[in-house]
């Protein structure tokens, strides 16, 4: 078998607190990602996720364990100027706040940003940003304002900045959570696209259950242990603990599992609504 | 209790310019008083504009705004007052938190009042209990507490103005399902004991069906829908025609319909789908 893309083993990461103590943030995390997987990490305010994902790209080093990155030990103390630069190219990140992640006043010049600061070829950056802007559906706002745009625009925005520097992996870091449902729609829309059309590993970081449903696979952190991995209907089917760490479930999977309760026979690992329907149907016989 | 109500109002932002834009088109709108009013509509609608303009924040540029049956700009100089009675709390106002403590900050609002010191210190009792904020925090700075509990110091210094009109605009963005209920129950707790007119701006429709009574919808400058949440849901198909959505439990029952099932219509919260299903189940004869 090939070696995982992502190999984060046993990791370890604290804050210090104003009394300069330690805050243990992340306590012996270990997890691998493969290349094309979309994975989808969930876990409640303060459960360490977003140091997770900040710790992909080397914007926080692990004060203990060792994060691999396709055979390369990004936590390693020999690691040049250029291979730090590497990993922020291969590992992309897009933010919650569609506002603070945009730089320029024209879109496609933002765009631009990324492959400019690599160093890239003008002709070839012309073709990369043609080509993140057609892959996000925005070309007809090349030479839009972002200021004139809405924040699910501004996200496919600031996502086609990161695809233009032709990143093997993109970390969404709540990416959807300020936009309306129809931002919402777009942006998910477009991170499925990348990852099935164009193999582009995701890890996206959400609090929205809905979201996960359609992922490879669900990483659930707590108290900054990873305490579930596994694919989605098997996560959701722990109804009752994902509910103990004060996580949520699909309305439709909260729905079986109350009914459940009043000694329906159900299936206990339906997430969706088609698969819901069935079978509530085939209760009325 | 208090009464907000649009009559006609338009808002034009650089009006005479080339950048001239029309944000809100002729609105009117009466929030009922004494109950929750949750607002919804896709980026650029016009719900920001919409909350400026009730707390006097920005002035209509055609149509009045009455509070109580005032017209809130018949004196502008007593704008202020308007303020008082108009609470508002912005997006993410955590960021907004500069007191040295958790008591000062809440009590910055009422303290502006020039409120007498007992009166003050009331209300930030009252304010602080309805955010689930207990009095071991009192003294910590604010920048010591967790997101949610910065979130909530915020609100609390809101209520603790005692406005007649409360509006929260996202007050549960970016929190997991436990600070979510944290905040939006303690919002509708504040407004239960004591009858203040409340209006929350959000994106989830989820939270809407749950903790509104009435909704209001916006789209493209203009009011799209008002009445209950539960006539405004029962139209998924105008909502998603604009952007916004309805509950999946909502889609579960629609689609339940199409099947052929006996299952009512209007069902937008998890709990009244498992009522429905019992009953549709009871009255098949039960498959149990």
């Amino acid at each position: 078998m090939s070696e995982a893309f992502i190999k984060v083993e046993n990791v370890c990461f604290s804050y210090k607190d104003d009394n300069d103590e330690d805050i243990p943030v992340l306590k012996n995390v270990s997890f691998e990602i493969q290349k094309g997987e979309f994975v989808v990490v969930l876990g409640h305010n303060g459960s360490g996720k977003s140091t997770l994902a900040k710790l992909l790209n080397m914007i926080l080093a692990p004060a203990s364990g060792k994060i691999v990155i396709d055979g390369l030990d990004i936590t390693s103390d020999q690691m040049t100027d250029d291979e730090v630069y590497s990993v922020r190219q291969r590992i992309g990140m897009v933010f919650q706040n569609p506002d603070n992640q945009l730089v320029s006043s024209v879109v496609e010049e933002d765009v631009a940003f990324g492959p400019e600061n690599l160093g890239v070829e003008p002709e070839e950056i012309r073709k990369r940003v043609d080509g993140a802007l057609a892959e996000v559906g925005m070309t007809e706002f090349a030479r839009h304002s972002p200021a004139q745009l809405s924040g699910g625009q501004k996200q496919r925005v600031a996502i086609a900045g990161i695809i233009a520097m032709l990143p093997e992996c993109i970390v969404f870091d709540e990416a959807t959570s300020m936009l309306d449902p129809s931002g919402r729609k777009d942006v998910m829309r477009a991170i499925e696209k990348l990852n099935k059309e164009k193999g582009i590993t995701v890890i996206h970081i959400t609090h929205n259950m809905n979201e996960a449903v359609n992922a490879d696979r669900v990483i659930v952190i707590n108290e900054g242990h990873v305490c579930m991995n596994n694919k989605p209907k098997a996560v959701f089917s722990n109804v009752s603990k994902l509910h103990q760490i004060g996580l949520d479930v699909p309305q439709v999977t909260e729905l079986i599992y109350e009914l459940k309760k009043y000694g329906i026979t159900l299936p206990s690992d339906i997430i969706d609504i088609d698969e819901g329907a069935e079978a509530l149907a085939s209760l009325f016989g | 209790m208090a009464e907000l109500t649009l009559k006609d109002v338009s808002y034009i932002y650089s009006a005479g310019t080339p950048f001239e834009k029309k944000a809100l088109d002729n609105v009117n709108i009466s929030f009922k008083s004494g109950v929750i009013t949750g607002l919804i509509g896709h980026t650029g609608s016009g719900k920001s504009t919409l909350v400026q303009l009730l707390n006097g924040l920005l002035e209509p540029t055609e149509g009045t705004i009455l509070l109580d049956g005032e017209d809130i700009w018949k004196n502008p100089k007593d704008i202020t007052s308007v303020r008082f009675k108009v609470g508002l709390v912005m997006q993410y106002p955590e960021y907004q938190l500069f007191e040295e403590t958790v008591r000062k900050d809440i009590a910055y609002g009422p303290t502006n009042m020039k409120l007498e010191k007992e009166e003050i210190e009331k209300r930030v009792s009252e304010a602080a209990f309805f955010c689930g904020i207990t009095d071991e925090y009192f003294d910590k700075s604010p920048f010591d507490l967790s997101g949610g509990q910065k979130r909530r110091v915020a609100i609390a210094g809101v209520m603790a103005m005692k406005p007649g009109i409360l509006i929260l605009d996202e007050p549960a963005a970016g929190l997991d399902p436990i600070g979510r209920e944290e905040i939006l129950g303690g919002i509708r707790t504040f407004q239960r004991q004591t009858g203040t007119t409340v209006i929350i701006v959000s994106h989830s429709m989820e939270d809407m069906a749950v903790y509104c009574d009435e909704i209001v919808v916006m789209n493209k400058a203009s009011v799209y829908m008002q009445g209950k949440t539960s006539d405004i849901f029962a139209q998924s198909d105008k909502l998603i025609e604009v952007g916004l959505d309805v509950p999946q439990i909502t889609h579960l029952f629609k689609k339940m319909r199409s099947m052929g099932l006996n299952v009512p219509e209007n069902v937008f919260t998890v709990d009244s789908a498992i009522k429905a299903t019992l009953l549709a189940l009871e009255k098949r004869g039960g498959a149990r």
